[in-house]
């Protein structure tokens, strides 16, 4: 197959996967949502006095270290139904939700373990120290962007089924491989810059954090 | 309080007589077909090819010819009546036809009201009707797909949960049939016999069926309630067995160009398997009754049974828990297979993430000009999703190695080989910032084969956190059909149909596999600190 064949399919095709990457994008930002959400309680109650209210999040926090989210997207793809009634009324519960759902397991861990830090840091009128907060956040969505391509394995339109049915209607077996590496330069593009400026971020507030120390 | 009125004794009496004569009377339908010489068998006028009208307006079909075969063997003349789906059953009940030979299913609410021949004469199932090169290869390619269907089929909602389509319900065949012509969904889920049908016109020659059955629903032939356990019902029954044992049933569904359809074969095969005493394994038992093993095992209850099978059944009659994996052999072993291809997988993984992260931080350290390199991959192995990799290599790289060297690759190989560089990846910088630690310790330290256990001992917690974090996506090699659990669970359900029970035990296990590998990581540390190692 010609190169020329190639970006001419990929071109034709793109604003079809550029829509799957903004599903990937809001799947994940609504997960961190969920999950910073219920992290946060979980952090608050693990700085309580009372040791019982502590012990219960901790074991909480545990719990959602030890669910592997990809079992748990299949888990919750079987077992909630597609529709449900409410007050009379039919909703649909759609299957990215479910994909965001899955995915906040595993942000609630990450939020309850380090916003109770930042938290602390914070008490201590450490407030740099405790800043290191949102480069760390930013670059968690950042691995959550990439797992929400599992959501694909559920039929969720996001970008990796999408190059899935741009295969099946190509219908060219060469063109496979052109795809996928397309759909990979989205992800790089996306967290390459959000990384490296993530990563100055911090380093300028250990900085000011050590210099302060001093 | 005795009765002495003499009309009450002989009202009595005539009752009892009334009573025995009846009975005399069910009993012999057989006697009664014999003495009439005809044997009346309904079947169905409008389900081409099994049961139709010709252009002479006579019924034929594959149900005919098995209606005819049944009046040869009882040495009788044949008369054939056409039945519905709606009053197939009732015919039988006010006794104008002897048996009913008319697509009709066997369900325990059927058994109900009629008695069902077993063995079972055929079965249908869902299956899709599927416009051509539609790439599919397997159900689970039509996942949250639009699926049309239409309303009313058995299987719809059941299909829906068992592989999480995206159904799209029609009012009719006709409606549903232009729905898949204007390409407002991927394919029809049908009847398989429906769709031997409609295959056979012309005007959908292109069109094609491309998956097997499932769900499939085992047709019986039937005669009155009142008639179970009686000559009737065994000789029947020893007919439709003899026809599987010899194979004739295939030769008839290969007559009216029906596609062979898996369950005549299994069944041939069952019937015609000998145990290791050299006899029969279906053969009829002391109480004249067909082996477990040779009946319908979705109609099977706890009483037909014994052992862990009997235990199983129990648990899913009383508390609706439908344990398959524990008393069904198939799904045992599919199970198990699932279980130690997991094992395998994480296994490979950690080692192989290891071996990435350490070989690259190696590099980096000791081949200068290379550092920058290594960083970049590293990098670059971090920001791919491993899913889009394993597609990457599996289906794009995979397929140019087919094509021009003839190599093909083991999906698990792949799988453990795309989870291993991502990881890596991750455990490269883990490493080289380990280093970067000690060096700032120990002026002069530098990373080497024989100090790499520092290094590791100094990253040891973000190492094992990437490691948990590459067992617990093992499960990503079932994209690729790699039979591991999920694979395994997923494909229980399709069967069986018990999502509840087979999501929360997958989950169980996975949750355990995971404590586990977390508990003998702990335990490695609590040994070293034991020992001293810094």
């Amino acid at each position: 197959m010609a190169f020329a064949e190639i970006v001419q399919i990929l071109m034709v095709w793109t604003p079809f996967l550029l829509e799957g990457f903004v599903w990937n994008i809001l799947i994940s930002l609504v997960a961190m949502t969920i999950g910073t959400v219920i992290g946060a309680v979980l952090a608050r109650m693990r700085l309580s006095e009372r040791r019982m209210v502590a012990g219960v999040s901790l074991t909480l926090t545990e719990l959602t270290r030890n669910i592997p989210t990809f079992v748990f997207l299949f888990y919750l793809a079987f077992l909630i139904p597609v529709e449900f009634e409410f007050a009379g009324r039919l909703y649909l519960f759609p299957a990215w939700f479910k994909a965001s759902l899955a995915l906040s397991v595993a942000v609630v861990g990450f939020v309850s373990d380090n916003l109770s830090v930042a938290w602390r840091h914070w008490r201590n009128h450490d407030r740099l120290a405790a800043l290191l907060f949102v480069p760390n956040w930013t670059t968690y969505l950042l691995i959550i962007v990439m797992a929400s391509s599992t959501a694909s394995v559920i039929g969720v339109g996001e970008i990796v089924s999408r190059c899935n049915v741009v295969i099946a209607a190509v219908g060219s077996d060469e063109a496979m491989l052109w795809i996928y590496m397309y759909a990979i330069c989205y992800f790089f593009l996306l967290c390459f810059p959000l990384n490296w400026a993530m990563g100055r971020v911090k380093q300028r507030l250990l900085a000011h954090v050590h210099r302060a120390a001093v | 309080m005795m009765v002495n009125r003499p009309w009450l004794r002989m009202v009595c009496v005539g009752v009892l007589l009334a009573l025995a004569l009846g009975q005399e009377a069910l009993a012999s339908r057989l006697d009664l077909i014999q003495k009439r010489g005809t044997l009346i068998v309904g079947i169905k006028s409008d389900y081409p090819p099994f049961g139709m009208l010709n252009a002479e307006g006579q019924l034929v079909g594959f149900e005919a010819d098995l209606a005819a075969d049944l009046a040869r063997r009882l040495g009788v003349q044949l008369q054939l009546v056409a039945v519905t789906s709606t009053n197939r059953l009732q015919k039988l009940e006010e006794g104008s036809v002897d048996v009913v030979i008319a697509t009709l299913g066997d369900t325990p609410q059927r058994r109900q009201i009629a008695t069902l021949i077993e063995p079972s004469y055929y079965a249908s199932g869902a299956a899709i009707i599927a416009p051509p090169n539609a790439h599919l290869s397997n159900w689970s390619d039509l996942r949250g797909k639009k699926v049309c269907a239409t309303q009313g089929a058995y299987f719809n909602r059941a299909m829906t949960q068992r592989f999480l389509l995206d159904l799209q319900i029609f009012n009719g065949t006709r409606d549903t049939k232009l729905a898949l012509r204007d390409g407002r969904c991927a394919a029809w889920l049908y009847d398989d016999t429906g769709i031997v049908g409609l295959l056979s016109d012309p005007e959908w020659g292109s069109y094609e069926s491309p998956l097997p059955s499932m769900m499939v629903s085992p047709w019986a032939m039937a005669i009155a309630a009142q008639e179970r356990g009686s000559p009737l019902e065994r000789t029947l029954s020893d007919i439709v067995a003899d026809w599987h044992r010899s194979g004739w049933l295939m030769n008839v569904e290969k007559r009216w160009g029906i596609k062979p359809s898996q369950f005549l074969a299994d069944t041939h095969n069952l019937w015609t398997r000998t145990g290791s005493d050299g006899n029969p394994v279906c053969t009829r038992q002391a109480n004249g009754d067909w082996p477990a093993a040779c009946r319908n095992k979705l109609l099977l209850s706890s009483t037909d049974v014994t052992g862990l099978y009997h235990f199983g059944l129990l648990l899913k009659e009383r508390a609706g828990l439908d344990l398959t994996i524990l008393y069904d052999v198939y799904d045992r072993d599919l199970f198990l297979a699932g279980l130690w291809m997991t094992l395998q997988l994480m296994l490979g993984s950690i080692v192989g993430s290891l071996l990435v992260g350490c070989l690259g931080a190696l590099v980096a350290e000791s081949l200068p000009w290379l550092r920058g390199l290594v960083r970049l991959t590293s990098a670059l192995g971090r920001m791919t999703p491993p899913l889009l990799l394993i597609y990457l290599v599996f289906f794009g790289v995979g397929h140019i190695m087919v094509s021009h060297y003839g190599w093909t690759f083991d999906g698990a190989m792949i799988a453990v080989s795309c989870l291993s560089l991502y990881t890596g990846c991750a455990i490269v910088f883990t490493l080289l910032e380990a280093t970067a630690v000690l060096k700032h310790q120990e002026p002069g330290f530098t990373l080497s084969w024989r100090r790499l256990p520092r290094v590791l001992r100094l990253a040891y917690a973000a190492v094992v956190a990437s490691l948990i974090n590459v067992v617990k996506a093992t499960g990503m090699a079932s994209a690729i059909a790699v039979p591991e659990l999920i694979s395994a669970s997923t494909a229980i359900v399709a069967e069986q149909g018990n999502p509840a029970v087979m999501m929360n035990v997958l989950m169980l296990i996975y949750f355990l596999l995971v404590m586990l590998v977390m508990q003998i990581f702990n335990a490695i540390e609590r040994r070293m600190i034991r020992h001293g190692v810094r």
